[in-house]
């Protein structure tokens, strides 16, 4: 191990060593835990598995193989579960900390009507979560415009996806919501109907606004909340991350917490089940005292799973506290 | 840009223990690669001018007229000749053993040379080929089609001697097979145009010749492509069953493949224009586990090195046998119109050989399967062989006078197929 290696943290450029899991100036997560690379399951053949999900010798569909994915960073976490009736988890997470309290978190959910619809969610969110990263580590960039270049850069990262033609698959392409936390400043961006909260001393509310069929007809005024989400279109999303989305900015949130709070991402597999903020913030309220970010996430994703947990659930929670 | 799309279609649902995997696979070709990418070509009009030709004259006058239709339909620069086929094969045009580049004055002079199409002697269409491939072989690198014409049985030659000259010939050339009046072998023709991976027809009325010769050429003008192969990936475990074009016309590939790995096969498809094709691929695994999702097969186009569209073929075992019972309407389809097919085949051949019960049998279902299926093109021709009771059950009678011409357009036409209708 030599001072002369190129290796520089993605966070804040400091030089790194071989082998580091953290970067020693920023703290920045720097590894991917992965499972061995590409290797079948099924017939054991190495570096197999074909961008399709399949294993290029057997044919074995790749194991949506993890049920449950957690992650605990202690003042951030979050959970990611295959559900109940899904082969596969189609949703992604990404949450780093860096430095003692700025928090970059991505959460995404894979369009399953398209083509690689995990591998859109996962490429968007890693993307997304490392321009939040390098941004959190310049305490001189603009929250607002580094969520926006996190969304462009998760919009490229699915471009690339490979996908094959089926006719009745559409590009690989998956919804995203993002926040950027610093101390007193949070920015949430959203693309899709994957939604944020806040939750502190004064309740619950949502920040985000779904770019769903659903949404759309409320917003207008044509239907009630109830009528709409009751129509077997409203949960059509009308905005993605992809190649074929539609050409419009996504939606930004900024919000400056004067006290401590906490800031909830969720994909649609959650808040199927716990449709509104009050009730997401009474589900949370029963929790004991001083639960943890993990734990909140841990309850919450049980609770839809409890529920029938017909989509995969992600929940990333992060602890705010601007004092 | 992709120019090639492929779709799926296939119930990939099997009960617990199922094995075969069926599926179609569509595959559409943007075409359009413009003049300026197209891929150069060469094309050879062999005429047969066997004695039997001027019996009656009208046809060698025909053909003669039709030649030099086609001659007019060739592009500027592509390199052309016109081969006379009799016992043995000659060039008329140009002199000077190989081909010549299309221009006004070339084909003027082509014009000129089968307007003097002499008849004398028999048939050896093997010699005829041998020599298209011979000239051919002088203009490497184009994309060769031929049109070959005949009116006789292969006569002066083993069959043994075609096939080899066919295998010689195969992936040298396109070739598109007519027949002229009654007197030659439908199932010689089918035999070349298949291994050449052409067409085949009839042309009952010399009078319709020099319109169809008109339509062969320009459909081989407007390919854009290179000799393209479909490309099949199953996994390790898997038998392919078959591989067969379903659409526009069925054609076996199953023994054509040639090995890419232990893998992977090729399966000839000629040229492509601007056209959709139908495959059908049944493919056997060992069965997995219930709920268990297998990619049973990876159907692609491959020109050169590149590989176009994909298609992926899928199994997943289940317990529900509302979604395993379930049959995939293009696959059932298909399946009736390869049926089709044969039983007009099989009940032609029993017909000839003066087995009447077979004959009605297999015609009876021709029928059936061919009102069924909204195939009215097939239906229509069936009609000239036998009189129809009742379509929807098959009930027919043959008919004891049937012309040659209708026979053998029904033999030839055997294959074309219809597309699945929309959804009912």
């Amino acid at each position: 191990m030599t001072e002369t290696t190129a290796l520089r943290c993605v966070a804040c450029r400091a030089p790194l060593l071989d082998g580091d899991r953290f970067c020693e100036q920023c703290g920045a997560r720097l590894t991917e835990e992965q499972p061995e690379a590409g290797a079948c399951q099924v017939c054991g053949a190495a570096a197999a598995i074909d961008s399709d999900g399949y294993c290029s010798v057997c044919g074995a569909r790749e194991r949506g193989g993890i049920d449950r994915i957690e992650l605990d960073l202690a003042i951030a976490a979050a959970v990611s579960d295959r559900g109940r009736v899904h082969r596969r988890n189609e949703d992604a997470f990404q949450v780093e900390v860096i430095g003692d309290r700025s928090v970059a978190a991505v959460v995404c959910d894979g369009i399953s009507s398209a083509s690689a619809g995990d591998v859109a969610a996962r490429s968007a969110a890693g993307a997304a979560a490392m321009v939040l990263a390098a941004a959190l580590a310049d305490p001189t960039r603009d929250a607002s415009t580094a969520t926006l270049e996190a969304i462009t850069a998760a919009h490229d990262a699915v471009e690339q996806v490979p996908w094959t033609t089926r006719a009745d698959r559409g590009m690989p392409s998956c919804t995203l919501v993002a926040a950027l936390c610093r101390n007193t400043e949070i920015v949430v961006g959203s693309v899709g109907d994957s939604r944020a909260y806040w939750i502190d001393s004064e309740g619950t509310r949502l920040l985000t606004v779904d770019d769903s069929w659903a949404q759309e007809q409320v917003a207008e005024g044509l239907l009630t909340s109830e009528q709409a989400f009751r129509d077997p279109r409203s949960h059509a999303i009308t905005h993605w991350i992809g190649a074929d989305a539609p050409d419009r900015p996504p939606r930004v949130a900024a919000l400056r917490p004067d006290g401590p709070g906490r800031l909830l991402l969720c994909t649609d597999g959650l808040w199927n089940y716990v449709p509104t903020a009050a009730e997401l913030g009474e589900l949370i309220d029963a929790l004991p005292t001083g639960a943890s970010p993990a734990a909140v996430a841990r309850a919450l994703a049980d609770i839809a799973l409890h529920r029938g947990g017909r989509d995969n659930i992600t929940v990333a929670v992060v602890d705010i506290d601007p004092s | 840009m992709n120019r090639f799309t492929a779709d799926v279609y296939q119930n990939e649902y099997l009960p617990a223990d199922g094995t075969e995997v069926n599926a179609i696979v569509t595959i559409a070709s943007a075409g359009g690669a413009g003049p300026t990418q197209q891929a150069e070509a060469a094309e050879i009009v062999i005429v047969d001018t066997s004695g039997s030709m001027s019996a009656p004259r009208a046809k060698i006058n025909a053909a003669r007229d039709a030649t030099g239709a086609a001659i007019d339909c060739i592009r500027d620069g592509v390199a052309f000749a016109v081969i006379a086929g009799a016992e043995t094969a000659r060039v008329v045009y140009p002199k000077g053993g190989s081909l010549v580049p299309a221009s006004e004055t070339t084909r003027a002079e082509a014009s000129v040379a089968a307007a003097r199409l002499r008849t004398d002697g028999g048939t050896a269409i093997g010699s005829w080929l041998t020599l298209a491939r011979e000239l051919f072989a002088t203009a490497p690198g184009r994309v060769c089609h031929a049109i070959l014409l005949t009116d006789g049985e292969n006569q002066h030659e083993t069959p043994e001697h075609l096939d080899a000259v066919l295998a010689s010939c195969e992936g040298r050339f396109q070739c598109d097979c007519r027949g002229v009046g009654t007197d030659w072998q439908v199932s010689e023709l089918r035999r070349i145009a298949s291994a050449l991976l052409g067409t085949v027809d009839i042309i009952a009325d010399p009078a319709d010749m020099a319109s169809d010769f008109r339509s062969m050429i320009e459909a081989a003008m407007g390919k854009a492509t290179r000799s393209i192969s479909l490309r099949v990936w199953t996994p390790q475990g898997a038998h392919v069953a078959f591989v067969r074009q379903v659409a526009p016309t069925i054609e076996e590939l199953t023994d054509r493949a040639t090995e890419v790995n232990a893998l992977t096969s090729d399966y000839p498809t000629g040229t492509w224009g601007e056209e959709s094709r139908d495959y059908h691929l049944c493919i056997n695994v060992q069965p997995r586990n219930l709920g268990d999702e297998m990619l049973c097969g990876r159907a692609s186009l491959v020109e050169g090195d590149e590989v176009h569209g994909q298609a992926l073929i899928k199994a997943t075992w289940t317990d529900d046998q509302q979604l395993s019972t379930r049959i995939n309407r293009e696959v059932a389809h298909y399946t009736g119109q390869a049926e089709l097919a044969d039983c007009i085949q099989d009940g032609l051949e029993a017909r000839k050989t003066g087995d009447q019960a077979t004959a009605t049998f297999k015609l009876g279902r021709a029928v059936q399967l061919s009102s069924e299926s909204g195939n009215d093109g097939t239906l229509k021709l069936l009609q000239a062989v036998v009189d129809v009771d009742d379509a929807a059950t098959g009930t027919v009678r043959l008919r004891s006078q049937v012309a040659d011409a209708d026979e053998m357009a029904l033999d030839t036409r055997s294959t074309k197929t219809v597309r699945a209708g929309p959804n009912a």
